[in-house]
């Protein structure tokens, strides 16, 4: 019997030819402020606070109803962990309540701040 | 790196809306991980409908039990299922039929003991010869 992986990982990328030849791919912003990020255990700090807020609010208590609806739709065997964060996404995001997202948005403007100087 | 420090600043707004979007997807993996761990354990009791179902209703009579308890042990009254409740008497006056008196319902059948004369206890207004004949079995 065939199952369906819990998370579905994307294949490892094949190493390409032209690769040898051109200079090393450049990694992306959002990839170098990650590093960053988590080098300086802001990441951590930054997460937990958003935990913390979004507990306080509600909104991971709304996320988790919406998941058991969308398990006891689907059959709690058949769920994947992509499926579930495909279902929430589009409400997760936008019912981040404005506090919380000013409150985030001001500690990575700091903490880019920082990072530039 | 050909991206100088003042490029991260330029582009600022745009690369702000991408962190932010960045650890809010992380949250949300992080919760629906965690919903689906929970589901796929059994852990959550309530998930299947028929089990909530019969958890409802077996709480439900557990309820009403005691409530049940409850009143016979400590008020007067006992609830029915539409929360009426009923004197442990019946309180209703009526007037016997043989002998014409008000009678209360509660009191009817003791009453009618003594007042036909079947019961123990009951005298007839006859004869005490009678009587004897009637009490003595």
């Amino acid at each position: 019997m065939s199952r369906r992986h819990s998370v579905n990982r994307p294949p490892t990328p094949d190493v390409r030819d032209d690769d040898e030849d051109d200079r090393p791919k450049e990694p992306t912003l959002l990839e170098i402020v990650n590093i960053k990020l988590i080098e300086s255990g802001e990441k951590e700090r930054l997460m937990e606070l958003v935990r913390e807020r979004l507990v306080e609010c509600g909104w991971k208590d709304e996320m988790r109803a919406l998941c058991r609806a969308f398990i006891k739709k689907n059959g709690r065997e058949n769920v994947t962990v992509d499926d579930l964060v495909r279902a929430i996404t589009p409400k997760g995001r936008a019912s981040i309540p404005d506090s919380v997202k000013a409150e985030l948005l001001q500690k990575i403007r700091t903490f880019l701040v920082s990072v530039a100087h | 790196m050909s991206m100088s420090k003042e490029d991260d600043l330029s582009s600022n707004s745009e690369l702000l809306s991408d962190v932010f979007q960045y650890l809010l997807d992380c949250i949300i993996v992080d919760v629906a991980s965690e919903s689906h761990r929970i589901a796929r354990l059994g852990l959550d009791r309530n998930l299947d409908e028929e089990e909530e179902e019969l958890r409802l209703s077996a709480d439900a009579r557990a309820r009403t039990s005691e409530t049940c308890h409850s009143s016979e042990a400590n008020g007067k009254y006992i609830v029915d299922i539409f929360g009426q409740t009923h004197p442990p008497i019946a309180n209703e006056i009526f007037d016997c039929m043989n002998c014409g008196r008000s009678i209360m319902a509660g009191r009817f059948a003791p009453h009618l003991e003594k007042c036909m004369g079947k019961g123990r206890k009951a005298r007839l207004k006859s004869t005490r010869s009678s009587t004897a004949s009637q009490t003595n079995r």
